[in-house]
């Protein structure tokens, strides 16, 4: 009678399955060892979203800064980004916050991404904060390297040749994507306005971005704690003035140095074409963004008759015992209740003089039943995991 | 069958492996701890744990994820609060409050959930005798806003 009570969730069965539930484990593992240090609540991992947030924040600043100086052409880019660096009072620093904000940013991007992924927050309708979070993180990465591009030194010149020879390995539409992207048939004044739109432009859409991303949640935890938002601002500030951000030699039509310094962070496909083809490394990086979107559809760690109360069904409300209290409304994490006016009033006594009626939008519900726990009227259930059940259970326990 | 105060504990599936810690719906190490499991402890509805109380648990807890990791992101902080709610609600009638706990620990905090549910239930167990369980516990349970009146 009592369902799932006591029984033991079968381990996941597919070589994939364990191997999710062991990372699973791992990152848990992480916690508790980092909570031993840092309280719960100031848990950075806890906080990666909102770090993300933090440095995107202080790169806009430092960039609003930065774009009114830089000048986009062949001849001043390089020159203004000098002037920048050495002239502007403080531009240095501004320069070097950045830089090392940017690279703040896709570790904090990154961490976030596979925490989410190794802990399972994509499932049921978390695909949507998944899916524009792929797109974040594809613009994201694609602003980095624009940004690169915009000092124009010599590695800024090397690396638009060999993201023009990527662009043109890809069959039929390669050359018309190379032409796009440098602006005419080679490497002109054109190519670095350009650039400076690649990066401005999609960095500004990440804001559009994030308004999907955030679309399905009800307090999205925007911000680290302050202590970690001055801890970042701080490091990102003592960087910049220990390490400055640099350029390389001034960008020379004929010149190709044989190496410069890579970026880990943002230049790991250039880095691979030491060893594969442009094309090679076009399929690898479409392989790559494939697999991403297609975590949350193809990639479950369990099958969902595995997952047991885990997986009980979305909430539905039982019209007749809704009050219209808003409760559920102001609870459910994921915007996933809306209230509308009542059609008619309820059946129960507290329900008859409603003015609102809760709906499940069901395609957001992810079945955490938290709402469950927000009625006090019951007048939502699980499907898979009724209030009956629980009290069945209950009863069970006292009556031994 | 046991001597120990009897305990109800919802524990989100989420949260502490119970898998080596339960046998028969039980806790193996305290067989009075009855464990049901939830899918995430902001489930719960606080009139379960009040009713449980009610029809004779001696206590009843609530074990969600730490706080800030609950993987329906609010559920343990909301937890927290009906909890809280709920014991002001009990002192007022006279119930002790510790009778209601609400732990939070992540899945690797096996022996220190376990702990935390010992303290638990030797706290209950110091506790002057619970008033007896209300008659007739097969009834369904009241409508809420009847409850809400003292
Ligand atoms: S179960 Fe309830 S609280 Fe959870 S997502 Fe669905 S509607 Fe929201
Ligand atoms: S909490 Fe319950 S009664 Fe209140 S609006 Fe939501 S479903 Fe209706």
């Amino acid at each position: 009678m009592s369902t799932g009570a006591g029984i033991a969730p079968s381990p996941p069965r597919s070589r994939y399955g364990r191997f999710m539930t062991g990372v699973l484990r791992g990152t848990l593992k992480l916690d508790v060892w980092i909570n031993k240090v840092y309280p719960a609540d100031y848990n950075p991992l806890y906080y990666t979203g909102g770090l993300s947030n933090l440095f995107l924040f202080i790169l806009v600043l430092s960039g609003i800064f930065l774009f009114f100086y830089y000048e986009a052409s062949l001849v001043e880019g390089f020159a203004s980004v000098q002037y920048i660096t050495l002239g502007v009072p403080y531009g240095g620093l501004i320069r070097g916050v950045h830089r090392y904000a940017a690279d703040g940013f896709i570790v904090a991007v990154l961490l976030h991404l596979f925490r989410n992924w190794f802990t399972d927050r994509y499932l049921f309708s978390r695909d949507n904060p998944w899916i524009s979070g792929m797109f974040l993180l594809i613009f994201g990465g694609f602003v980095g390297f624009t940004g690169y591009q915009l000092v124009w030194d010599e590695r800024a010149q090397v690396l638009t040749a060999m993201f023009v020879g990527m662009l043109r390995s890809l069959p039929l539409i390669g050359d018309w994507l190379a032409r796009v992207f440098i602006g005419g048939a080679g490497v002109s004044d054109g190519t670095l306005v350009r650039a400076l739109f690649l990066h401005i432009g999609p960095a500004s859409a990440l804001y559009v971005m994030l308004w999907w991303h955030y679309l399905r949640l009800r307090h999205p935890k925007i911000w680290p704690p302050a202590t970690w938002v001055l801890a970042s601002v701080g490091l990102v500030f003592l960087l910049a003035g220990v390490i400055p951000a640099t350029s390389g030699q001034p960008a020379a039509p004929a010149g190709r140095p044989a190496s410069f310094p890579m970026d880990i962070f943002f230049l790991i496909p250039f880095w691979l074409l030491n060893y594969m083809s442009p094309f090679a490394v076009m399929v690898l990086l479409g392989a790559l963004f494939t697999l991403g979107f297609a975590i949350p559809y193809i990639a479950r760690r369990e099958a969902p008759q595995e997952m047991s109360v885990r997986h009980a069904g979305v909430a539905q409300v039982i019209d007749g015992n809704c009050t219209g209290c808003e409760l559920c409304f102001f609870d459910c994490p994921y915007n996933a209740i809306a209230m509308v006016p009542s059609p008619a009033p309820g059946l129960s006594r507290a329900a008859a003089n409603r003015t609102w009626l809760a709906v499940v939008i069901e395609s957001r519900c992810v079945e955490c039943g938290i709402c469950i726990g927000a009625c006090p009227f019951e007048a939502l259930e699980l499907p898979k995991f009724l209030e009956r059940d629980v009290q069945a259970q209950v009863l069970e326990a006292v009556r031994a | 069958m046991s001597n120990g105060p009897k305990v109800v504990g919802f524990v989100c599936d989420w949260s502490v492996d119970l898998v080596p810690l339960m046998e028969g719906g039980r806790l193996r190490e305290m067989p009075s701890v009855r464990i049901i499991r939830v899918p995430c402890s902001g489930f719960v509805r606080p009139s379960w744990l009040e009713d449980a109380l009610g029809r004779g648990a001696d206590g009843v807890f609530v074990t969600g994820c730490p706080y800030g990791d609950c993987l329906n992101r609010e559920g343990n902080y909301l937890m927290r609060d009906r909890v809280d709610q709920l014991q002001r609600r009990l002192q007022r009638r006279r119930v002790d409050p510790a009778r209601l706990g609400m732990l939070a620990y992540g899945l690797h905090d096996g022996p220190a959930f376990l702990a935390a549910v010992r303290a638990f239930v030797e706290g209950i167990r110091a506790l002057p005798a619970a008033a007896p369980p209300r008659s007739a516990p097969a009834a369904p349970a009241p409508a809420a806003a009847e409850r809400e009146t003292p």
